[in-house]
C-alpha cells in the first residue's frame, strides 16, 4: 500500500500534463467547455470500459496490490486508472488541438 | 472465446464511437494530426507500462488476452494506448462541433429577431 510503483506516477502525469499545457503548448484547452463536457463523457465511459477490466470477480487487469492506495471507487477501479485516463487522454487532445486541421496543411 | 475479451471490449469502444466520425472535420480523415498528436503520448506510455510489467506493478489475466504478445507486453495493451485516445478525440471532435453549431444557430436567431 505505499504506492510508489503506481499512485506517485499517475499523479506525476496529471502534474506533467498540466505543465505541458501551462508552459509549453498554451492551447487554451482548459478554457473550452468542449473539453470539460468531451471529458465527463470520456470518464462516464471509462467507468463501463475499467470498470470490465478492473472487476475482482474476473480481473484482466491485475495489480500488485503494494503499488497502489488500495482505494477502488466505483465498483473495483483503482481510483489511480481515472489519473492516468485523464492524463492519456488530455495529453493526446493538448498536441490534437496544438495543430490545425489537415485540410489546411496541417503543422 | 474467453480469452478474446480484452480484445472485444477495445472493438467494441472502436464501433461504439465509429459514427461519431462524420460530426465536422472527423479524426479518422485528418490522418496526420491523428499520427502528431498520438505517436508521442504513445511512446511515453507504452515505455511507462513496459516498466510498470516488467516491476510486476500490473500484469494481464492470461485466461482473457489472445496470447499474441508484442515486446513487453500483450497486444491488447499497445492497442489500448490506441483505441482510448482515438474515443477521446472523437468524442472531443463531436462536442465541439455540436457547440460551434449551438452557437451559431443561436447568432442568427439573434440576427433574425434583430431585423
Amino acid at each position: 500500500m505505499i504506492g510508489l510503483g503506481y499512485t506517485l506516477p499517475a499523479i506525476i502525469s496529471v502534474i506533467v500534463v498540466c505543465v505541458l499545457e501551462w508552459a509549453v503548448l498554451r492551447t487554451g484547452l482548459f478554457r473550452q467547455p468542449a473539453y470539460w463536457i468531451s471529458m465527463v463523457i470520456v470518464f462516464g465511459f471509462q467507468i463501463l470500459v475499467d470498470g470490465w477490466l478492473t472487476k475482482l470477480s474476473a480481473p484482466i487487469v491485475i495489480y500488485n496490490e503494494d503499488h497502489t492506495s488500495g482505494i477502488r471507487f466505483p465498483w473495483d477501479i483503482p481510483v489511480e486508472d481515472f489519473l492516468f485516463g485523464w492524463a492519456l487522454v488530455t495529453a493526446v487532445l493538448l498536441l490534437w488541438v496544438k495543430q490545425r486541421p489537415d485540410r489546411e496543411g496541417g503543422r | 472465446m474467453e480469452r478474446w475479451q480484452y480484445l472485444l471490449i477495445l472493438g467494441g469502444c472502436l464501433l461504439v464511437t465509429l459514427p461519431i466520425e462524420i460530426f465536422g472535420d472527423g479524426v479518422y480523415r485528418q490522418p496526420l494530426r491523428l499520427l502528431r498528436a498520438l505517436t508521442p503520448v504513445l511512446i511515453v506510455f507504452l515505455v511507462w507500462d513496459a516498466i510498470a510489467i516488467s516491476l510486476d506493478i500490473w500484469h494481464y489475466n492470461p485466461r482473457y488476452v489472445s496470447g499474441i504478445n508484442v515486446p513487453f507486453m500483450p497486444l491488447e495493451e499497445l492497442l489500448f494506448f490506441v483505441v482510448i485516445p482515438l474515443c477521446g478525440l472523437l468524442t472531443y471532435s463531436a462536442v465541439s462541433t455540436t457547440l460551434d453549431i449551438l452557437r451559431n444557430w443561436r447568432h442568427r436567431t439573434a440576427d433574425r429577431s434583430r431585423r
